[in-house]
């Protein structure tokens, strides 16, 4: 790749005097990716869709939370075949309410979106603050983050969760975050960060570490560097890399506790849906309708992937040093 | 007996049983007529029973509840543990059908002589009955075990009337002078061996009432009456290993896991003319989830085709079951002794017009469809079930409610403009703050409260949710400081005579009352007229004035009547004997046996 | 490297005791009365106030905790006279719900988890490393793509969702196995195995799937680096490069999760233990959750507490030994 030897050669130091930028470059290089183009316009469609739910429900004609007794037959499972999908309910109904599948899978995005990106944005930041901080600075900062950190992970972080969640959920209400799904909802996203900070950090930790050792950080230690650009120009770009690995992973992994802590009768509250609430209920209808098994399952597959392999092209579209030569 | 309510439905982790009441309905010719499955009771035409193999029973909870005998409250374990390991003074017949609601003798020769009008029960015993180790279960043990029930320190969750009934001085507070056998002085032991004393010859033991108990000798089939012997208590811990009088002993006991049965070889038939005892041995399976039990139970092979589930069918799988002949003599689908109800908070609900606009508003078919449609059961027209023949009567509902169930919005409009004018508070409180409901945070109620909402939303009528542990449900509502408007429940008869369901229901003393009516104007008329009912001593007169009650709470709706509840069963192609015991609302476990 | 690894074990030792305390006040702060579950419905106050003291609930906070600590070194004995009974030392508490010392409850469902999770990890590392390796050596070809679709549903997808699937297709549908029946390996080793085979492969499945891709990260990473390049620059063979020097710089992340996510699970992998019907300390924790038996709910986070942070502390010292710049203070 001739366009970016320069780079290649003489990486970072050198951006400056470059006539395109990093983050350019790492923009020219996405854009080719065709397959991480198409990912990231699934993502970008799934969040449009959460975000502007009410509308495309309205749109369609559906409600996630009318009735619908006559989709249902005297078992109160969805009159028709494939979970009785019609033109009226083209996902079909849920069992035992009639209630249209394709608008709480809307209305549920939003949710578990909200859930994931939330949770996910406060993990990342707090973790690559601190973990740069401390493998930055070493030293008592470094010793006194590490060991918080070490004590955060000794607890076991679900049992905690489900423990604590209605005593919890009860102090944010009485502190005026309002009542029911607001208030689990914040304490999920909160508390979901607060064991969540700690993976970022210590691979962030680590990885600044290393890279301390390394030639131009010295060389630009030596010119005298500050320690604002030492962060954000030096070391920021060079762990791009792992921290967006971190979070194409954690974002659907949040989505799946979400929906764990729906399982276990923590989650979120009725009428309200989530990918997670449709995904804990699905599992029981497998045999008596497996269509409504399949949909929330499909939809999340769906965005993780694309949300994977955006994260795949961007960190290979980031990395400096991806376009070199490969073994084999 | 309690009912379970069972907690994550997906996930066999809650598995706290709670409050509901001890059922022992007769299956009236209505139940089984209505029941479309069980004409024939399906799992007795299999032929003559034969001894040997081992049944297994699949379960959600953790452990049995309760397998001390005296804090044994819950249909099903009532029925598992009478029958295999604890006998009785009396018991149900061990039969299908109405059959299985009389009453005979069991430890005791008959169903016990009533003397004083019924103030003092006597029973002659048997004798020739063995525990485990040989030794022989005397009139004493039948004694000891009973005056366990005082010891409410330790023995707990077990029912109490040994408490309420025994001729034993009370305190202001209703509290026994008599604190249970392991602390009483010997004062206090003398007042409790007045009340409950053995003949000179041990064979005949007389308990002294404090009032006419018409209808004692269905109170001892309770085994909180049944006998431990003294020397082998150990108190809290005799839960985990209670010493065996039935035909079977325990051979290893791992909650969470396991629970094993083999025989007791010092069981002799001979002095038990109710146990059959046809299996060899029992495995009681803990901790399946309940979808994986279902599975099972449909795939019948191997060691499942000697099953039973000890919780009934999912409603989700009741169309696979239910629509494919392929189960067709392996699943059933009756009455259970329950009644569920709705209750309102009537302190702050205090006007009748927003209560019956709830009612009138909600969707009932809808909350029926979404647990299994018509195997929910039927929409109940009050709180005494049919099976109850001599209590029940139908009742007149209220003007406009529609009888299947559907809503009618305009009646509910109407009622609730009529409170507008009469109790504008309560309007307010019903129409903008909202009423708060609370429920057990299971799935299925995720869907029941999402009906809920929003079919009464039509009516103009907003309802707030709380979602509550289902472990800890019962005793949240029951604890008056819970600021609930509205809560459920479920509930069956002790003993086939409305008086277990009525006052245990709306009394203000009751066991079970969710209502908190105390302040209401037409409570004091309901408390003097179910006084009443209670002295009744002529059962025909007292059915009478059941069913006058049971109109009274119709018109006050102090509570909404839910349904008259269907359980549905599916067991292994090689079980014999599978029927659903009348009692317990469940199998006669200990009588299941393996077809060869 | 001695005085390191003793200065980390110091630590660990600290450490456990600030969780331990920490544990502590967090649930006994709790709104919850723990004399007050004891007993049932019929409870009447001055039972309550019986049991209360009994269980030494009575007492201030710091001198419950120290009595907590105490018990453990020197067991506990609860109550006077006939309804004394006491739990040895290593003494956590006692159960109520389950009338069991909770040392006892841990000391039976302990070895159950620590199977699954010894033999789920093991499996899940394999598959982690070897899928992410090879992803990493075909990037962009299809073997990259495909391994990104599995990964993508591994991640996705949660544990009782993939577990029932798993258990109802093999068990049920297929019947390839029996329903599993867990017994210990010494007890039978048949019905071991049968009931540990599909935990096993789901926990390795949905585990693996983030290390599949953290290794391929590593890898290429690794790759770049200069004294690989160096190293085919040398003449030396892929797979010796590979094996040498790619997977040993790409293992340092990956020591770092599998310590932390092997901890996790010995602390108790809760639903997948309740998918399977496995009588482990996950379960054991989440009754107690349920039943709110403190004691328990105690007792099983600070036995998870101290897996984690042995873990932990290993993972430290294998760091140091992977990477000598770490023992470098």
């Amino acid at each position: 790749m001739s366009t970016t030897e320069a780079t290649v050669m003489a990486p970072e130091v050198f951006a400056v005097v470059e006539s395109k930028s990093p983050g350019r470059l790492a923009w020219e290089r996405f854009r080719r990716d065709r397959v991480a183009v198409t990912a990231s316009f699934v993502v970008f469609f799934f969040v449009c869709i959460a975000l502007f739910a009410p509308l495309v429900c309205r749109a369609l004609g559906i409600n996630p939370l009318t009735l619908d007794r006559k989709a249902l037959n005297d078992f109160g499972l969805p009159n028709g075949p494939f979970g009785a999908i019609s033109r009226k309910h083209l996902l079909g109904v849920e069992p035992g309410t009639g209630r249209d599948i394709l608008a709480r899978l809307i209305y549920g995005a939003r949710i578990s979106l909200l859930v994931g990106f939330v949770s996910t944005l406060l993990t990342t930041v707090i973790g690559v603050v601190l973990g740069i901080v401390a493998g930055y600075r070493r030293g008592k900062i470094d010793a006194l983050i590490s060991r918080f950190s070490d004590l955060t992970l000794a607890f076991p972080s679900l049992l905690l969760i489900i423990a604590l969640t209605r005593p919890f959920t009860q102090r944010l209400e009485s502190l005026g975050v309002p009542e029911g799904n607001p208030a689990r909802l914040t304490y999920i996203v909160l508390v979901l960060s607060l064991f969540g900070w700690v993976y970022v950090a210590r691979i962030v930790r680590g990885q600044t570490l290393a890279l301390r050792e390394r030639e131009f950080i010295e060389a630009a230690r030596a010119s005298g560097a500050g320690h604002w650009h030492m962060v954000f120009k030096e070391l920021l770009p060079n762990i791009w890399a792992p921290i967006i690995v971190i979070v194409s992973l954690s974002l659907p992994g949040y989505v799946a506790v979400e929906s764990t802590l729906s399982f276990l009768g923590v989650g979120l509250l009725p009428p309200d849906a989530s990918w997670g609430v449709m995904l804990g209920d699905s599992v029981k209808y497998y045999r008596a309708d497996p269509a409504y098994l399949f949909i929330p399952g499909i939809a999340l597959i769906v965005l993780v992937l694309a949300f994977n392999i955006m994260g795949d092209g961007l960190r290979d579209a980031l990395d400096p040093k991806s376009d070199r030569q490969q073994l084999g | 007996m309690k009912r379970r309510i069972i907690g994550l439905l997906g996930l066999a982790l809650s598995a706290s049983l709670i409050a509901s009441a001890c059922g022992s309905d007769s299956s009236s010719s209505t139940d089984t007529a209505a029941s479309t499955d069980t004409l024939a009771i399906p799992g007795t035409d299999s032929g003559a029973p034969t001894p040997g193999g081992t049944i297994h029973i699949l379960s959600q909870l953790e452990q049995i509840t309760h397998l001390d005998p005296q804090r044994n409250y819950t249909g099903s374990d009532l029925a598992f543990v009478g029958s295999t390991m604890q006998r009785a003074l009396t018991s149900y017949a061990y039969a299908p059908g109405s059959d299985g609601s009389q009453l005979v003798g069991d430890l005791a020769t008959d169903t016990g002589t009533p003397t004083e009008g019924g103030k003092v029960w006597s029973f002659t015993l048997r004798g020739g009955a063995t525990y485990e180790d040989g030794s022989e279960v005397t009139c004493a043990d039948i004694a000891y075990g009973t005056s366990r029930v005082f010891a409410t320190d330790i023995i707990v969750d077990g029912p109490t009337y040994a408490i309420s009934y025994l001729d034993i001085p009370q305190d202001a507070d209703g509290n026994s002078n008599y604190p249970g056998p392991y602390t009483a002085t010997a004062d206090q032991q003398a007042l409790f061996d007045k009340a409950v004393s053995c003949s000179e010859d041990g064979k005949t033991i007389t308990f002294t009432l404090s009032r006419i108990v018409a209808d004692f000798n269905y109170t001892v089939t309770l085994l909180a009456f049944s006998p431990v012997p003294k020397a082998k208590d150990t108190g809290e811990k005799y839960d985990m290993a209670p010493v065996s009088s039935g035909p079977y002993k325990i051979e290893s006991y791992e909650p969470g896991k396991s629970l094993v049965l083999v025989r007791n070889e010092n069981w002799s038939k001979a002095s038990d003319p109710i146990r059959n005892a046809y299996a060899d041995s029992f495995v009681y399976e803990f901790a399946l989830d309940p979808a994986v039990i279902d599975e099972r139970l449909m795939a019948d092979a191997g060691d499942d085709q000697y099953a039973v589930g000890d919780g009934g069918l999912q409603p989700e799988n009741l169309q696979t079951v239910f629509t494919d002949d392929r189960f067709k003599d392996r699943r059933q689908d009756d009455y259970d002794p329950y009644v569920s109800f709705t209750a309102f908070n009537v302190k702050t609900v205090s006007c009748v017009e927003v209560r019956r606009a709830v009612y009138l508003g909600l969707d009932r078919e809808a909350l029926r469809t979404a647990g299994g449609g018509p195997y929910t059961g039927d929409f109940a027209d009050g709180f005494v079930k049919p099976a109850l023949a001599d209590d029940y009567a139908p009742s007149k509902l209220p003007e406009g409610l529609n009888t299947d169930g559907t809503p009618n919005v305009e009646a509910a409009k109407a009622s609730l403009e009529e409170a507008k004018t009469k109790c504008p508070d309560v309007y307010a409180k019903a129409t903008v703050e909202g009423l708060k409901f609370f429920h057990p945070d299971t799935p299925i109620w995720q869907k029941l409260v999402s009906i809920w909402i929003e079919s009464l939303k039509a009516a103009g009528i907003v309802i707030k949710p709380t979602a509550v542990e289902p472990s800890k449900y019962y005793p949240t509502v029951q604890n008056e400081e819970t600021d609930y408007d509205i809560s459920r429940g479920t509930w069956g008869p002790d003993w086939p005579n409305a008086s277990t369901m009525i006052p245990e229901l709306f009394l203000t003393t009751g066991g079970f009352n969710l209502t908190r009516n105390g302040d209401d104007p037409a409570y004091k008329q309901f408390e003097t007229d179910t006084k009443a009912a209670l002295n009744e001593l002529d059962r025909k007169a007292q059915g009478k004035k059941w069913q006058a009650l049971n109109q009274f709470l119709v018109d006050q709706l102090w509570s909404i009547p839910g349904t008259f509840t269907k359980a549905q069963d599916l067991w292994g192609s090689k079980v014999g004997n599978a029927y659903r015991w009348s009692s317990s609302g469940s199998f006669l476990f200990g009588e299941l046996f393996v077809k060869q | 490297m001695t005085t390191f690894i003793a200065r980390r074990l110091l630590f660990a030792l600290v450490l456990l005791a600030a969780v331990s305390l920490f544990t502590y006040l967090l649930f006994a702060l709790l709104p919850t009365d723990p004399a007050a579950l004891t007993c049932g419905k019929n409870c009447k106050p001055e039972l309550i106030e019986a049991n209360r003291v009994r269980l030494g609930y009575d007492k201030p906070i710091y001198e419950q905790y120290a009595q907590f600590v105490k018990g453990i070194f020197a067991g506990r004995t609860y109550g006077t006279g006939d309804i004394a009974f006491t739990c040895p030392a290593p003494s956590l508490g006692y159960s109520f719900n389950q009338h069991e010392c909770v040392s006892t409850l841990i000391g039976k469902t302990f070895p159950v988890t620590a199977f699954l999770s010894l033999g789920a990890f093991i499996l899940w590392m394999l598959l982690g490393v070897g899928t992410g390796t090879l992803a990493a050596l075909h990037r962009g070809k299809w073997q990259d793509r495909l391994t990104s679709v599995i990964t993508s549903i591994g991640v996705s997808l949660p544990t009782f969702y993939v577990g029932l699937l798993v258990l109802f297709s093999v068990v049920i549908w297929l019947q390839w196995l029996p329903f599993p029946h867990y017994a210990s390996p010494t007890e039978n080793l048949h019905d071991f195995f049968t009931a540990m085979i599909l935990p096993w492969i789901t926990l390795a499945v949905l585990s693996a799937a983030s290390y599949t891709r953290i290794t391929r990260n590593g890898v290429l990473e690794a790759m770049n680096e200069d004294f690989v390049r160096f190293g085919v620059a040398k003449g030396l063979k892929n797979r010796t490069v590979i094996r040498k020097y790619v997977l040993r710089a790409a293992l340092i992340p990956i020591v770092t999760i599998a310590g932390l996510d092997f901890a996790a699970l010995l602390g108790g992998a809760i639903v997948t233990e309740s998918v399977f019907s496995l009588p482990g300390m996950g379960r054991l924790a989440i009754r107690s959750v349920t039943d709110s038996d403190l004691p328990v709910l105690v007792g099983t986070t600070l036995v998870a507490a101290v897996f984690i942070v042995l873990a932990n502390t290993i993972v430290d010292i294998i760091y140091g030994i992977l990477d000598p710049r770490v023992r470098l203070k």
